[in-house]
């Protein structure tokens, strides 16, 4: 082979071998010794940072850690805004999404869901004192909701009435109702229930729910080894008790919460 | 390199949300540049108005607005102020679009602070004696101001005015994070369900650029229009 | 108010250092001084080219310049944030965007004002500079710039406090810098925004306006230096 062609084949050649090198993500994280796992910030109980020790801890960011640990890596921990949580994963930039995720056919178009590990419904919170009763009473209403978020989506389509005004993150979207610039404020039910818990009666949530939300990891599309390892992990942590242990240390009786896990983990398929 | 679809963005509910978001804009950048240009006037009067109080709270005024970032002055007025005032205010603004309104008074004073210190230099730049002519014949400050000094002070500052209804127009941007659906938030919201963020991107940037290259038209026709205006007499 | 301050002043001014990555006001700071210093040598030659007399070599740099300056700073971050990964060919960290996208605002608007610093030495030096053998790049390099750069350091330093103010647009990224700390310690709080957005405002004022006073004083001591020895200007 003379010069000049290994001279052409060379470009080809490393881009070939950095396709394969790119190719398998989960071989990626397991030689960089990190997992990158994405949560909300600013979302008690989810993934909020704790003033006294300034760091994050929450439901999410558990997950993320015993996600780490059975992959055998470390965890780089990286909050994210509810609007970026899709383009982060298609650009590449994190590696797992733990940051109530929820499932639809057009997000799973984009990403890559792993099994359903909580479910939750969607609710709407109004002030009590507005006598807001169900969702009719929303018609000509304001209702704030978060940016990209599937409470904003079934808003729109549940409620087509009422006019959605989205925020950057959860605690703007409920100041927003706080200061009555909005009349609702659309949130799961998990990511809500502290606004409710902390106002002592002065907020409360609709009866009435938007969707029933199945919530999963987000991986990026066209990694099967790293969507099986994330399932696997996560099919161990159900089964070994770990999943439902960490539900009840952010959300259980002993919490303010006071939310039961009904449906276990559920694999993606049934949806 | 990937498909680019501009057909999927301009259509239906995408393509009302991109043309509703480009109507705020220009609503609010109209809305605050009038409001902004006379709190301009009204500051510069206070700054060269000679009387010591009223000169500190000018220099206060222009101060706060020109050493705080625009995002962080939308977001007082827009969660800040409210919290403070009486409950009955609080009602009546929601009531009345409070999203336009709290930005609306941020970015007018915004401006107002800037401009104030364009119109300040055209003024600087008229000789002293001018003002102290128009006091012999008899006017008062506000008069001399009004009918002697601002005007001329006006073509003076043309160039940097013009700069900084620029610099409007580009920071109603801000208002997206406080949920005001002018043009970034209107790209923000398609993008986020079309997921087709340079189609959406580019839709936005072609309308930013053509305000501005407007805008830096509009300013330089004027400038030219004022320079022949005095020329011919 | 003095509660908030004592609860998470640690939290806005440092972030979650030292057990995590730099935030809060010492990241403002970093992003701000970062941009400057990286930016500073591409408008340097953004505002060469602009001066320049060969046309090729104008028409891009103003094109650039336009192009740059009619859109908001928040459209520019969203850019960077989206082609930045595209062209590095890995991801980046929201910071890393941040300080892109400062670096092409800052190249545009300090271009400019390296375009008047230049523009405004005499023609009559470069002219004596071209008489005595020098090529363009010369003059341009021992005479133009050393004295332009130096009057320009006023401008620079304004620069410094415009990208302080901007480096506050990387809330909407998720860039832990001051207001997205204040927006946490906010996140927590909820019944105390007005309280909270008071500190913030109050701790950029401070930062910007003491800056803003030494441009004041630099600006002074320039003019005063420059009419006190006209013929040492003229010699340098």
């Amino acid at each position: 082979m003379n010069r000049f062609t290994f001279a052409r084949m060379l470009p080809l050649a490393l881009c070939l071998i950095a396709t394969m090198a790119h190719a398998n993500r989960l071989d990626e994280i397991k030689a960089r010794g990190k997992l990158v796992c994405a949560t909300l910030s600013g979302s008690e109980p989810l993934a909020y940072q704790d003033p006294a020790s300034r760091q994050y801890i929450g439901f999410d960011v558990d997950t993320c850690s015993a996600l780490a640990k059975r992959l055998g890596v470390q965890l780089e921990h990286r909050p994210i805004s509810v609007e970026a949580r899709i383009p982060e994963l298609s650009l590449g930039r994190v590696d797992v999404v733990a940051a109530a995720m929820g499932y639809t056919k057009e997000r799973a178009e984009q990403i890559a869901f792993s099994d359903i590990h909580y479910q939750i419904p969607l609710k709407v919170m109004v002030s009590s004192k507005s006598g807001i009763k169900n969702f009719a009473e929303l018609s000509g209403k304001k209702v704030s909701a978060n940016k990209g978020s599937t409470p904003e989506l079934y808003t729109r389509s549940k409620i087509p009435a009422a006019e959605v005004v989205t925020y950057q993150d959860s605690p703007t979207a409920f100041l927003a109702l706080q200061q009555g610039k909005v009349q609702g404020f659309a949130v799961a039910q998990a990511a809500g229930a502290r606004f409710v818990e902390g106002s002592d009666g002065k907020f409360v949530f609709l009866d009435e729910s938007l969707a029933y939300e199945p919530t999963g990891l987000g991986v990026k599309k066209g990694e099967p080894e790293l969507l099986a390892a994330v399932n696997n992990a996560l099919k161990d942590m159900e089964s070994s008790g770990e999943l439902e242990a960490m539900w009840n240390k952010w959300f259980g009786p002993s919490t303010k919460f006071k939310i039961v896990r009904e449906k276990k983990l559920t694999p993606l398929s049934a949806f | 390199m990937p498909d680019f679809n501009f057909g999927a963005v301009l259509q239906g509910r995408y393509l009302d949300w991109l043309i509703a978001g480009a109507c705020k804009t220009l609503l609010l950048f109209f809305a605050a540049w009038i409001s902004g240009f006379l709190i301009g006037l009204l500051v510069v009067s206070l700054r060269e108005s000679r009387a010591r109080p009223l000169e500190l709270l000018a220099k206060a005024f222009v101060g706060y607005h020109r050493n705080v970032p625009g995002l962080v002055q939308v977001f007082i007025w827009y969660f800040g102020v409210p919290q403070i005032l009486p409950e009955a205010w609080q009602a009546w603004i929601n009531d009345h679009g409070s999203e336009f309104f709290l930005v609306w008074i941020a970015l007018s004073l915004n401006a107002g602070a800037y401009m104030s210190e364009d119109l300040r230099s055209g003024v600087r730049s008229l000789p002293p004696t001018q003002l102290e002519a128009a006091r012999a014949l008899g006017m008062t400050f506000v008069q001399a101001m009004r009918v002697v000094i601002l005007p001329q002070a006006l073509r003076v500052a043309l160039p940097p005015l013009t700069n900084q209804s620029l610099s409007l127009f580009k920071s109603t941007s801000l208002a997206m994070a406080i949920g005001f659906a002018e043009m970034t938030y209107a790209a923000h919201q398609v993008e986020n369900e079309s997921f087709r963020t340079f189609e959406t991107f580019a839709i936005a940037s072609v309308f930013y650029w053509a305000g501005s290259f407007l805008l830096m038209w509009l300013g330089h026709a004027c400038s030219v229009k004022l320079k022949a205006g005095r020329a011919a007499r | 108010m003095i509660e908030i301050l004592r609860d998470y002043g640690v939290l806005l001014l440092v972030g979650q250092f030292p057990n995590g990555p730099l935030g809060g006001l010492a990241l403002t700071l970093c992003l701000a001084i970062t941009g400057l210093i990286a930016s500073f040598p591409l408008a340097v030659l953004m505002g060469i080219a602009r001066t320049s007399p060969i046309a090729a070599i104008r028409a891009p740099a103003t094109a650039i310049v336009y192009v740059v300056r009619g859109l908001p700073v928040l459209m520019l971050i969203f850019w960077a944030y989206f082609i930045v990964p595209i062209l590095v060919g890995h991801s980046v960290s929201g910071t890393t965007t941040l300080i892109c996208a400062l670096v092409i605002y800052e190249l545009a608007f300090m271009g400019e004002v390296v375009r008047a610093g230049i523009e405004a030495i005499p023609a009559g030096q470069v002219e004596a500079a071209r008489s005595l053998g020098m090529t363009y790049g010369q003059a341009m390099r021992k005479v133009v710039l050393p004295q332009a750069l130096v009057h320009m350091t006023p401008s620079i330093l304004s620069q410094l406090i415009n990208l302080i103010k901007n480096t506050s647009l990387g809330y909407i990224i998720s860039v832990n810098e001051l207001t997205y700390a204040a927006y946490q310690v906010n996140a927590q709080l909820l019944t105390k925004p007005f309280e909270v957005y008071l500190i913030l405002a109050v701790t950029y004022f401070v930062i910007c306006w003491l800056l803003s006073l030494c441009v004041n004083r630099l600006e002074k001591k320039l003019n005063r230096s420059s009419t006190r020895n006209p013929t040492k200007e003229a010699t340098a």
